[in-house]
């Protein structure tokens, strides 16, 4: 177990470099996307900080609460760029035959289809918004070391839950090889997450919060921090990682399982 | 000897959807799908030993691919069952996998952007190769293949010779048991599909690793394998030696003759199946048994200038039953 | 004529063929319109307008966006650039063929398919939103509505297509095109009104072409545009679509005289 664990590791990180090289070997083509991730970025925080020209608050928080669930919106999901990335290629890979070789060599295919390709780019996007998200941790009103400990473990719960959406995604593909643009959906949806989960209708938190989990990711975090979110709400987000990650877990099998009983 | 394959009465049915042309059987698809099933492999049956090379041969759609990717453990079957190594290939236990190789013409495993030399490194750590055997499967590929510097060149840059013979490096890497070759040499020029050939039957001969081959080069596998197994359709048509299949279907020979002066091409035909002819040349197939008869009659009624008796050509033979290209 | 006809009726067909696509993308664009409502719904929250917007305008602004996201957001540029790059651009410069032609009457499939189907959200939403829609009555708004969306729609198509060619050069226009359409759709106000944005930022955005794509239509929709100012706009924003083509056919072409040379 141990030794196979360390075999992963090793294959991980040399998967890891050598999708760097290949990146590196796209000047212009990796320039283009930073520049496009970085104008996403600044145009979206501008728009926040110009709405708070106008008014006090938004849902009730602040500019620098407002900025926090901003921020935490954009770790989680540039953690999940970064080291899924994989994902986005997942039906190119089924289409051009790569997943058979991912079947047949003895390293998880599940690891291969979403871990084994390493975006550096979200690297250096991600380190700003880092810096920035202390920095407004700083500014907003101490409420104890735990709560900070409470917001790192919540945000790498979300990690964990959007690894866990990867993994359906990756599933669903292998499972119809056609769902070219099942991840952008859910990059579509994800954009739900850069507001706080109060500014929406309460059906729609609800859809938020127990049916796609957006909530739970990128709200849930930035709430606990702040104090307002209940001990049962943050032992509902444990459980839900725990019992999605399993679900999907599941699914992913059953679809590598029909995947080789069907398809040419 | 043990036995590296195993199959008995495999079976691999497909199913597919069924679509309508035109623009209302488009809309109609987006609610009621149809499926048929096709049967692309049946209840074929062979085993191949350790060190066997073996060619596996058919028409296009006959079911080759289906049955090296069931043997791979990349599909699973509908019925029958198959030992590769004394494992069942689908469940796809690390054991197996690490003793197994399959290499397609059409897929690469290589990684584009860089040196194949990255792959292979890669692969290292996916079969867990310890340093100082890395370096000497690697020395060695690199010498059979006739690698050299091929192998720190961006894959991309490489010709389609040189990618073929870094992609066996890299499917080779780990001393399979084992390998599955399919159309090794599609879209290779003539010289480059002689090193591929030669390296495969050297591996062959080295390593002693069982190899399975499909091919539409029909040199391939008259140069290569002594045994041949040949599907139809999906199912077992022939297993056993290729001269024995060459014997079977190769019941003529050609009497090639030239004459001195203009014939009746009629009174050609009574002899035998003229298959080409013109103002004083022809060539006739006539079955093993009548040839002495035919020449004989071809010397005594018509004006010939010179006579030969040929075998039929093997490549011909396998071409025509099986519709290669 | 006909052919550019016959290729829209197959990419129709094509299009209505990959049904859960289809249907995830309409989720997807969901998402987005809804997280931008609920959001300026709470800015709203008592007051009966927010940057001159009432509630009503608010929500057919949100709509304006959802419609044109399908209607002028849908090119071809990755097609182009993916064309380009794996060659199978040769096997259409051998047809007695425009390429423009073509792939103008592909992404109209792409479009009518969409649009058609964006009604689902936008009855959806109107379903959903509180304070009703704001619908204008002057059949001269809703003229100069179509107009100024018809020419977005072709000022986009013919931008895309020319940052596209770039991939005649180099393999790697994926990135500016992805930088490209990032940057656009804020410029465009298909995130939000550019009135949130600082009046000197306005003012440069309003030299170039990108507020057209989706600002002006919706503010002329909404009457906020006097009359003869419209007329005026109009005209710019076809000053635009002029240059627009003569950028994207003088790229086009010198992209061909470059892959030509070249040998693809």
């Amino acid at each position: 177990m141990i030794r196979e664990l360390r075999r992963h590791w090793r294959f991980w990180l040399i998967t890891a470099s050598l999708s760097m090289q290949a990146q590196l070997t796209y000047r212009l083509g990796s320039v283009g996307f930073l520049i496009g991730k970085a104008i996403r970025l600044v145009f979206f925080f501008a728009f926040v900080v110009a709405v708070f020209d106008h008014v006090q608050t938004v849902a009730g928080y602040s500019l620098m609460e407002t900025a926090l669930f901003f921020l935490t919106f954009n770790i989680v999901d540039m953690v999940a760029q970064i080291f899924f990335r994989g994902v986005y290629n997942a039906r190119r890979t089924v289409s051009e035959g790569d997943f058979d070789f991912y079947l047949i060599q003895p390293v998880s295919p599940l690891l291969r289809m979403v871990c084994s390709s390493v975006d550096m780019l979200d690297v250096v996007t991600l380190i700003p918004v880092l810096v920035m998200t202390v920095l407004v941790l700083q500014r907003l009103p101490p409420l104890g070391f735990e709560h900070g400990l409470i917001y790192a473990a919540l945000t790498a719960n979300a990690v964990v839950l959007v690894f866990a959406i990867h993994v359906a995604v990756a599933a669903l593909t292998v499972r119809t090889q056609e769902l070219e643009n099942a991840i952008w959906i859910y990059r579509d949806v994800m954009f739900m997450g850069r507001f706080p989960v109060d500014v929406y209708a309460a059906p729609v938190r609800w859809a938020l919060t127990f049916g796609l989990p957006i909530a739970v990711m990128t709200s849930f975090p930035a709430k606990a921090f702040l104090g307002r979110l209940s001990p049962a709400w943050i032992g509902y987000a444990f459980g839900l990682s725990a019992v999605v990650l399993g679900a999907s877990l599941a699914f992913w099998r059953a679809s590598v399982a029909r995947y080789t009983s069907s398809s040419s | 000897m043990a036995l590296a394959l195993d199959v008995k009465g495999l079976t691999k049915d497909y199913r597919s959807p069924v679509k309508e042309p035109g623009l209302w059987g488009g809309v109609k698809a987006l609610f009621d799908r149809r499926y048929k099933d096709t049967r692309a492999v049946d209840a074929v049956s062979f085993q191949i030993e350790e060190g066997e090379l073996v060619g596996f041969l058919g028409a296009n759609g006959a079911g080759k691919t289906t049955t090296l990717k069931m043997l791979a453990g990349l599909l699973t079957p509908t019925s029958g069952t198959a030992l590769a190594l004394g494992h069942v290939p689908w469940k796809r236990e690390a054991a197996f996998q690490r003793r197994l190789s399959l290499v397609m013409g059409q897929r690469t495993q290589l990684w584009w952007e860089l040196p194949a030399l990255e792959t292979l490194r890669l692969n290292q750590s996916i079969y867990d190769i310890p340093e100082k055997e890395f370096r000497r499967s690697l020395d060695e590929l690199v010498d059979m293949l006739d690698l050299g510097e091929h192998l720190s060149v961006p894959v991309k840059k490489l010709s389609l010779g040189e990618r073929m013979r870094a992609e066996l490096a890299a499917a080779l890497l780990h001393r399979p048991r084992l390998l599955l070759l399919d159309e090794p040499t599609i879209g290779l020029d003539v010289i480059m599909q002689k090193k591929v050939r030669e390296f495969v039957r050297g591996y062959n001969r080295r390593t002693g690793a069982a190899i399975l081959l499909t091919s539409h080069n029909m040199t391939d596998v008259t140069e290569l394998c002594r045994r041949v197994i040949v599907i139809e359709r999906g199912r077992l048509l022939y297993d056993g030696p290729l001269d024995a299949l060459v014997a079977r279907y190769a019941d003529h020979k050609i009497l090639r003759a030239r004459f001195t002066g203009p014939i009746d091409p009629a009174k050609l035909a009574a002899l035998g199946n003229v298959t080409s002819s013109d103002e004083n040349r022809a060539a006739l197939q006539v079955p093993r048994e009548r040839v002495a008869a035919s020449a004989a009659a071809l010397l005594r009624d018509f004006p010939v200038a010179d006579l030969d008796v040929e075998e039929v050509d093997i490549d011909d033979i396998v071409r025509r039953l099986f519709g290669g290209a | 004529m006909r052919k550019y006809l016959r290729a829209y009726a197959i990419a129709l067909q094509e299009t209505l063929q990959r049904r859960s696509t289809l249907l995830m993308d309409r989720l997807g664009g969901f998402a987005i319109v809804l997280s931008l409502y609920s959001f300026w719904n709470v800015l709203l929250g008592d007051k009966t307008s927010f940057l001159g917007y009432t509630r009503p305008e608010m929500l057919t602004y949100v709509l304006i966006i959802s419609i044109l996201r399908s209607f002028v957001f849908t090119g071809r540029g990755w097609q182009l650039v993916q064309e380009i790059s794996s060659g199978k651009i040769s096997s259409y410069l051998v047809r007695p063929l425009s390429y423009h032609g073509y792939a103008l009457a592909l992404d109209l499939a792409q479009k009518t398919v969409h649009v058609g189907s964006s009604a689902l959200e936008i009855g959806l939403l109107i379903f959903i939103a509180r304070g009703g829609v704001f619908i204008p009555r002057d059949p001269a708004a809703w003229a100069l509505f179509f107009a100024a969306a018809l020419m977005a729609s072709l000022i986009f198509f013919f931008l895309e297509f020319a940052v596209s060619t770039l991939a005649f050069w180099t393999s790697e226009s994926g990135g500016p095109l992805f930088c490209f359409e990032l940057f656009l759709q804020f410029a465009a106000g298909a995130f939000f009104p550019l009135d949130v944005l600082p009046e000197q930022l306005r003012r440069l955005l309003s030299f170039t072409p990108f507020p057209y794509m989706v600002y002006f239509p919706a503010r002329v929709l909404l009457q906020k545009v006097a009359p003869a100012e419209a007329v005026r706009l109009l005209g710019a924003e076809s000053a635009w679509l002029v240059a627009a083509t003569a950028v994207a056919v003088a790229a086009w072409s010198r992209g061909l005289r470059s892959y030509a040379a070249e040998g693809g």
